[in-house]
């Protein structure tokens, strides 16, 4: 791996490129599907993917290829440093300087693909998910093992590889009876090792049984302000919203991002502490380099309210003069809180419990509003009637500072660490 | 141009078998407050292969593609093929054969020349400063621009191999400005052609006209006010017919969603619309014209033909692979497709339309006495219930038949064969948007299209 990464770059070097770097990525991946139920098809693939970078006089080319012969690297090589002499120059490129180089082992077991495993917890799965949940219709499950190894290298001489071994599934399903069926939902976790039922990994049963529990729906008659518990399985719509629409490096280099100048201020309510974790000890599967060539970190993005850093990359952070992020965003922790699931919702008079958010992409201002899928009605302090064509508007940075609970239960999905948060002031309405 | 390494091996397949070369090349220029934040090419191409045995399916792929690498990955499937059919035991018979299907479709790319880099690059920087000069009161723009080529090689057990070339050129342009008290609103314009990029973007100045639409629009935009939540009459423009046509209805009309619980299992034979409503995916040909994105003979080697989907609002038809085709004893149309080499087909999409009416937009405007205008889409999501949901990223108040102000964004849904019995009026006109990807597992190129419908939609607000 480090061979064809070195090659590479020693090629890029060569061809007239100041500054270079170079990721290359190898490995197969076994994949079982399952359609309606049934099994439908094995696939395995073999994969030699190459990212190379050139600089010339701070002007930027990028080329991808899957091919490691040495007639395709040579090949893509000149085409990377000609599509960058082509560019306009910007002093804000660059490549990691050398702090420490580091191999890494992130595999849990040998290397060698337990795909007798992953076989035996699929079937597993599918007999599982007939035998206890006989409403529910698999509409679309894929399992995987991953294997393989990852480089990074620059003409620094920052030199990182790490090794990977994991597995993982996803599944998209449905309740059904008769002709009516719930909306479809999807969960799924990335897993070290074949140890744990499918069943049993993250919050898989729970969703498998609220499908089954909202193939009736009611449809709410009125609009009312009220409270929205948001379970670990809808993520998304606020954390990914987060780093994307105000910490990442769009908005930060359009300047379009609504906390561009609020480092080190309250951002929202002091109950949140938000970090990416890829180190952390039950992520599956971490990155340990990033993709700019820096040891990765636990990184805090907001803790106990105030923004602590940005999630900027390399050139983002050249761009804006703010601090770099070394880590990885997709492992995410929320800190647990103080209130158990249960107080949690027998302390709201009216609000919904979301399981699933349908929605558009917020803009810059965080407007956001979309259908509440997959969930149900809380009244009184109970959980009642699952939720028909309920849509939900709020903006997510006045929602974060109206926090009015965090679950002390967290949900581990081998990607992230979550628990249950509950928003205020949120805009619910029916037809 | 890929050599033809593959269709040697058709004597020896056995079970239904599809080996495909493929290679996908994409250029891409972004510009960021008129910062370059990406200029890359990827290519990225192999060979797979997909055997069928006994119901299910092995597959396998590879980058390399030399003749040695084109037997291994056959082997691969095979063995994977194998494995599942003994250890699952589904039994079910092979495949039909596709009857009278043509040998070939041979679709090669003509004397193509490539273009550097630099034409997007130029072409970016270029619009780039048109925009930035004039137009004023923007806080921050992005362009974009693409070429993404792809060409494939199938060659199947029965059936119609094919030899595929396929150029698509993008630019994409976002425009961002403050309101009064600060909030930054943005809209976003695509503009996208099939072919080479230099054949449709030459100067910038061609894209002025709808791009003096957008910034006037963003203005609007920055004076707009929440929309009223609730059930409101609203006049769709036809991009959101089209995102209708394809979110809404298309995915539950998908025969792999049908036989995984899609609402539209029980609606086939039955009005599932009003009568002014009918719906096709296109294969290659739509009203007399080439379709945006053609599609002439599919991945499992099925020659394409339109799929009617809704006729005077009764549901007709599905789409299909031939799996599901076999399922439902009809004959498959052409609608399984892979978008990179190391993905399998899939029932997709192709040119998806509602057809156009006889109504003006006009008369569709001045007809409504209080509700919206839904002009732009960002996005677009639906259900096995039939639930679906759009972005809307721009939209007018109506009031007694007029425009009134701007929206800030917001969310529209509804359930489709419910709210599409509210359709009451169609416009006699018809708009294709072909920028977007479809992302059914695998990312797919998909158009979409319809007129401009008058119906009862779910708006979320405030």
């Amino acid at each position: 791996m480090k061979d064809i990464a070195s090659y590479t770059l020693e090629a890029l070097k060569r061809a007239g490129a100041d500054k270079a770097s170079c990721r290359v990525a190898s490995g197969r991946k076994d994949e079982f599907n399952i359609e309606a139920n049934q099994f439908t098809l094995m696939r395995t693939v073999f994969f030699d993917d190459i990212h190379m970078k050139a600089l010339v006089g701070g002007r930027k080319g990028v080329i991808i290829i899957n091919k490691s012969d040495r007639a395709s690297i040579d090949e893509a090589v000149k085409n990377c440093v000609a599509i960058a002499r082509s560019a306009e120059p910007d002093e804000c490129e660059d490549i990691a300087p050398l702090i420490e180089n580091k191999d890494f082992d992130n595999r849990s077991g040998d290397g060698k693909a337990d795909m007798d495993g992953l076989f035996r917890r699929t079937k597993e799965y599918l007999e599982n998910v007939k035998e206890f949940f006989p409403k529910i219709i698999i509409e679309s499950f894929s399992s995987h093992c991953n294997i393989g190894e990852a480089a990074y290298v620059n003409s620094n001489g920052v030199c990182f590889s790490q090794k990977n071994e994991s597995y993982s599934f996803s599944s998209m399903f449905v309740g059904k009876d008769g002709e009516k069926s719930s909306s479809f939902n999807f969960g799924g976790a990335n897993l070290a090792n074949m140890n744990t039922p499918f069943l049993d990994s993250g919050m898989h049963r729970r969703l498998l049984e609220e499908s089954e529990k909202s193939i009736n729906t009611k449809m709410l008659d009125k609009k009312f302000t009220g409270k929205i518990i948001v379970t670990p399985a809808c993520d998304d719509m606020i954390w990914g919203t987060i780093l994307q629409n105000f910490l990442g490096d769009r908005p930060m280099i359009e300047g379009t991002s609504r906390w561009k100048d609020a480092l080190g201020t309250s951002v929202s309510d002091r109950k949140l502490t938000l970090r990416a974790v890829p180190l952390h000890e039950n992520i599956v599967g971490g990155q340990r380099f990033t993709i700019d060539g820096f040891a990765t970190q636990n990184v805090d993005f907001i803790s106990e309210g105030i923004l602590k850093s940005f999630a900027l990359s390399l050139y983002g952070a050249n761009k804006t003069d703010k601090p770099r992020a070394d880590t990885s965003p997709y492992n995410l922790e929320v800190s647990a809180g103080e209130t158990s699931l249960d107080e949690m919702i027998k302390g709201i008079d009216r609000g919904i419990l979301l399981n699933r958010f349908s929605g558009g992409s917020p803009g810059a201002s965080g407007d956001i509003s979309g259908v509440a899928k997959n969930s149900f009605l809380i009244e009184n302090g109970k959980i009642t009637d699952a939720l028909q064509e309920t849509m939900i508007s709020f903006n997510i940075l006045d929602a974060i500072k109206n926090i009015s609970a965090i679950s002390k239960e967290r949900v581990n999905s081998g990607a992230s660490i979550l628990p249950w948060c509950c928003f205020d002031g949120i805009t619910v309405s029916g037809k | 141009m890929l050599s033809d390494l593959i269709s040697e091996n058709k004597k020896h397949f056995k079970d239904h078998t599809e080996l495909r070369a493929q290679e996908n090349t994409t250029k891409r220029v972004t510009l960021l407050a008129g910062n370059m934040v990406s200029n890359a090419q990827s290519k990225k191409g192999g060979v797979s292969a997909r055997v069928y045995r006994g119901g299910i399916y092995g597959f396998a792929s590879g980058a390399e593609y030399t003749r040695e690498s084109v037997k291994n990955v056959l082997a691969a499937a095979t063995e994977n093929a194998i494995f599942m059919d003994s250890n699952i035991k589904k039994g079910e018979p092979p495949l039909p054969r596709i009857e009278n299907a043509p040998a070939k479709i041979e679709l090669q790319k003509p004397i193509f020349e490539d273009i550097p880099q630099s034409v997007l690059i130029d072409y970016a920087h270029a619009l780039d400063r048109l925009i930035e000069k004039k137009y004023k009161n923007l806080s921050s723009r992005t362009i974009v621009a693409d070429a993404l080529y792809k060409e494939k090689l199938l060659t199947v057990s029965d059936g119609t191999d094919s030899h595929m070339f396929q150029p698509r050129a993008m630019v994409y342009a976002w425009l961002t400005a403050e309101t009064s008290d600060g909030v930054p609103v943005d809209l976003f314009e695509s503009f996208s052609h099939v072919g080479r990029f230099d054949e449709f973007f030459k100067k910038p100045e061609a894209l002025e006209e709808q791009l003096d639409k957008l910034y006037a629009a963003l203005m609007d935009k920055r004076e707009g006010v929440y929309a009223n939540a609730g059930l409101r009459k609203c006049v769709l423009h036809p991009d959101l017919a089209g995102m209708l046509s394809h979110e809404a209805v298309g995915h539950t009309v998908e025969a792999d969603l049908v036989l995984g619980g899609s609402v539209a299992a029980y609606n086939l034979g039955k009005q599932v619309a009003s009568e002014l409503v009918s719906m096709t995916d296109f294969a290659h040909t739509a009203l007399g014209k080439t379709c945006p994105l053609p599609v002439y003979v599919d991945d499992e080697g099925v020659p394409a033909e339109d799929a009617k989907l809704i006729e005077n609002g009764i549901l007709v038809g599905y789409m299909h692979n031939r799996e599901s085709a076999r399922h439902f004893g009809v004959k498959p149309q052409g609608n399984a497709r892979a978008f990179e080499f190391s993905d399998e087909p899939l029932i997709r999409m192709r040119n998806t339309a509602i057809l156009p009416g006889k109504d003006k937009l006009e008369d569709l405007i001045a007809s409504v006495d209080d509700g919206y205008y839904l002009v732009k889409t960002g996005n677009g999501q639906a259900d096995s219930t039939g639930e679906f949901m759009f972005s809307v990223d721009l939209g007018y108040e109506i009031k007694n038949g007029k425009l009134g102000k701007a929206i800030r964004e917001t969310t529209i849904s509804g359930v489709a064969f419910e709210m599409l019995k509210t359709v009451d009026m169609v416009s006699d006109d018809m708009a294709w948007e072909i920028s977007g990807f479809c992302g059914k597992k695998q990312s797919m190129t998909t158009s979409m299209g319809g007129p401009a419908l008058r119906c009862d939609m779910n708006i979320g607000g405030r």
